[in-house]
């Protein structure tokens, strides 16, 4: 008999080494900060810190490093998150990577600030405690360059519009895994109504779907975390 | 014995088919690593009547963090009991958690339904609960009931209190019942209590199991926690499983995850031991992996049933009853992927020995309940409990002397000793088809799913389960009632 464990780690790297291989050919776009992009790209904080710094020093424009190289990058981990070749811990892993470059850019950002995409606030409803597809929609939101104020979970809905009216949000992002708690996003969505204000709502969790968003009168639904940051750049404009 | 309700093992002079993944050193290393967790990183506890038995009993609270030294815990695991028998609605003791012995039953909760006469995947209803009930008080492989449904054609917030109101009516089996909050609870009880007679009448040979669920990663809600203790209070047995996704709520690493969700799992039993000594808990954690590349928590793979097998040896080492899961798909219908599934989960959940198996009936992910998939599964268990049941090596079972009676080039089939034994030893199954191909094609050419479906329908047209007498069904439509009066408030 061949050795399971030994067969079964051969198999594991060698699909290792071929989603390696498969990044080295997967064409990357060309841009500016090559360095930068490519380094989010490699999911590798250090490097991207690197990279970020000896842009700065060449003293290049900071909201280009920040759009065209860090966010830019992770549009693309994003898009190949949709295509099946990006796995999520990598996604987060790039996320991180990210982050690391921004906080390097945070010092030179007084005017990079009101470029960010916009603010959101996000949480699970009223009584919903289920909070790991949310946790991933924020960390997706937050890379794609948006301003994300996490309220966590169980969220009453006077809760949700005073974040969003002391954070000047643009869109109100509501989680629910329950079908008892979808009627809390309608609760939410009407208070805003009522109260005259005009943020977007986004809703989303397993039992959602686009046609409970156009019922309860929801701005934007996605069914899944990378469909959400599309859909805020879209609600936003 | 018939070999379909044999258990999956009879510790008798003959040999079972059972397995075992680690050895007691090694459960002795991830229970170590539970306790570690809850002596070093703790668990955060939502509830002031929990804080306050756990800060009672000596363990170290700060705000809503609590860690619980190891002797707590080993003083909570010789208190409870180690076996829990279940009975069935009537009173009559059926299910014997301990052992080797495993039973199977459907799992709760699910948002849909596949609709019987159409097929269609809809919201679930109560009379989705009804049928379910039904099948599964017919099904001999079938030996607990839950709901395969989250209704939600009733009061929405009363989901699981309409749930148990409708199982209670059709069928005689020991139940399973999920509730939001610890008043949902008490009208399940409440329930219970009218049918048993009394609420000691229950605690004596209780026909229910109550379901309560931290929130993984070592967070306990207070929902949670309140049920919990109600569950301690009235000594009625309670599991309480973490549901981890593997590489999100907990390590991608089996051992972490495990030690995890023990963890989570023992805070769970100290609570109902403090609240109050020798209630009876059941051990379990649960868990799938998360697919990184859809994000679903995945019931259909080979470290779901390595985390099942991992959870049963560590609490049959911990000398708990064990809660463990089966019979799920995350195929959308009841197909291939299906079958494969459930086979696999059924056939390593009995040969691991959990008493417990729940969620048989589940598909899409433990989206939607499906009677077709819980029919199914029935054979599985059949097939399987065959195999579990093994061999007896007798001189019954040896029969030296029919082989000497029959002699060289004879043949056994016209044997009293064949006649004698052909029920018992040879399984037969239901749906399976083993007929000549022109037998087959002349009865219509049907698939395994079409057999399924036709039985399904059958056992709805033909089987009426025994009823409760009218007044004790009138007592339950007060409870609901009064629910009902409740949530409107
Ligand atoms: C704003 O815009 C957007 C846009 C997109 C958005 C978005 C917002 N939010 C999410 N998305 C989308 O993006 C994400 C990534 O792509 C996706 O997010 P998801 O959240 O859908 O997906 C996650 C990444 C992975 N999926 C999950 O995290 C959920 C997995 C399952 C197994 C599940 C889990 C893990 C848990 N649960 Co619960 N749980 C189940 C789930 C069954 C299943 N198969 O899904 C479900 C959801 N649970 C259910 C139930 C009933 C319950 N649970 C409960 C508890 C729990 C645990 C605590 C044990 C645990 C949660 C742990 C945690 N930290 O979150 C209880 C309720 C607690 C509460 N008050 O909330 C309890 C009531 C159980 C009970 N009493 O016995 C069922 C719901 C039935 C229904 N819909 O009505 C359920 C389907 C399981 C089942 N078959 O019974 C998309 O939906």
């Amino acid at each position: 008999m061949t050795n399971v464990k030994d067969s079964l780690a051969g198999q594991l790297t060698r699909s290792g080494r071929k989603i390696k291989n498969m990044e080295k050919k997967g064409a990357r776009k060309k841009v500016s900060v090559q360095q930068v992009y490519n380094a989010v790209l490699e999911m590798d904080d250090e490097l991207v810190v690197k990279a970020v710094k000896a842009e700065i020093d060449n003293g290049t424009d900071p909201s280009v490093i920040l759009n065209e190289g860090l966010i830019s990058a992770m549009d693309e981990i994003g898009k190949r998150f949709s295509e099946g070749t990006v796995f999520v811990p990598e996604m987060m892993m790039a996320a991180e990577a990210m982050k690391a470059g921004v906080a390097e850019l945070k010092p030179l950002m007084q005017d990079i600030d009101t470029k960010s995409s916009g603010t959101i606030v996000i949480g699970t409803v009223k009584d919903d405690l289920h909070d790991i597809g949310k946790n991933l929609v924020a960390m997706m939101l937050e890379s794609g360059g948006f301003n994300v104020i996490d309220l966590g979970v169980d969220v009453e809905t006077e809760k949700f519009l005073e974040a969003a009216k002391d954070n000047n949000a643009d869109i109100i992002c509501m989680s629910a895994l329950l079908t008892t708690t979808m009627p809390a996003m309608k609760e939410v969505v009407e208070a805003i109504k009522e109260a005259g204000l005009d943020f977007k709502t986004m809703v989303g969790g397993a039992p959602v779907t686009q046609e409970f968003a156009d019922q309860i009168g929801a701005t934007g639904y996605s069914a899944d975390a990378p469909g959400a940051v599309e859909k805020a750049r879209e609600l936003i404009g | 014995m018939s070999i379909q309700s044999i258990e999956s093992n009879y510790c008798g002079g003959h040999q079972t088919a059972q397995f075992k993944l680690l050895s007691e050193q090694q459960c002795e290393k991830i229970v170590g690593a539970a306790l570690e967790i809850l002596e070093r990183t703790g668990v955060d506890i939502n509830c002031e009547e929990a804080l306050s038995l756990l800060k009672k009993a000596g363990c170290y609270v700060d705000g809503k963090r609590v860690r619980i030294p190891s002797h707590l815990i080993k003083w909570a695991l010789n208190t409870a009991p180690s076996r829990i028998v279940l009975a069935n609605r009537k009173g009559e003791r059926k299910l014997f958690l301990e052992g080797h012995n495993s039973y199977f039953g459907a799992g709760p909760t699910c948002p849909n339904f596949i609709d019987a006469e159409t097929g269609e995947r809809r919201k679930a209803r109560k009379q989705d609960v009804v049928n379910t009930a039904i099948v599964a008080d017919k099904l001999p492989n079938i030996d607990f009931v839950m709901s395969l449904s989250m209704i939600s054609d009733q009061t929405p917030e009363l989901a699981d209190v309409h749930e148990i109101h409708a199982m209670l009516q059709n069928t005689t089996k020991p139940l399973a019942g999920w509730a939001f909050n610890a008043e949902g609870m008490q009208d399940i009880i409440d329930m219970c209590t009218v049918v048993a007679g009394s609420l000691e009448e229950l605690q004596r040979n209780p026909f229910i199991v109550l379901y309560s669920e931290p929130t993984s990663p070592l967070t306990h809600s207070e929902q949670a926690l309140k049920k919990l203790l109600l569950t301690a209070e009235n000594r009625i047995p309670v599991v309480y499983s973490p549901g981890m996704i593997i590489g999100g709520t907990a390590p991608v690493t089996l051992a972490g995850a495990v030690a995890v969700g023990v963890a989570d799992n023992l805070t769970g039993l100290l609570l109902t031991q403090l609240k109050s000594e020798g209630a009876p808990f059941i051990g379990a954690t649960q868990g799938g992996p998360m697919d990184m590349a859809t994000m679903q928590h995945c019931y259909g793979s080979p470290e779901c049933l390595l985390q099942q097998t991992i959870s049963t040896d560590i609490y049959r080492y911990l000398k708990l009853p064990i809660w463990g899961t089966a019979g799920v798909t995350d195929s959308k219908v009841v197909d291939q992927q299906a079958a494969i599934d459930a086979s696999i989960q059924i056939l390593v959940g009995a040969l691991s020995g959990a008493h417990l198996i729940h969620d048989v009936g589940f598909i899409d992910l433990g989206m939607t309940g499906s009677l077709e998939q819980m029919v199914m599964c029935d054979e599985i268990i059949g097939y399987v409990r065959r195999f579990i049941y093994g061999l007896e090596i007798s001189d019954e079972t040896l029969a030296l002397d029919v082989v000497d009676q029959v002699g060289p080039g004879g043949n056994f089939l016209g044997t009293k000793h064949t006649f004698k034994n052909f029920k018992e030893r040879v399984w037969k199954p239901s749906l399976f088809d083993r007929r000549s191909y022109d037998q087959w094609a002349a009865d219509g050419c049907k698939t395994m799913g079409q057999r399924v479906h036709e039985k399904v329908k059958q056992i709805l047209n033909e089987h009426k389960p025994e009823p409760l007498p009218e007044d004790v069904v009138k007592q339950l439509d007060a409870i609901v009632e009064r629910a009902e009066t409740r949530v409107k408030k």
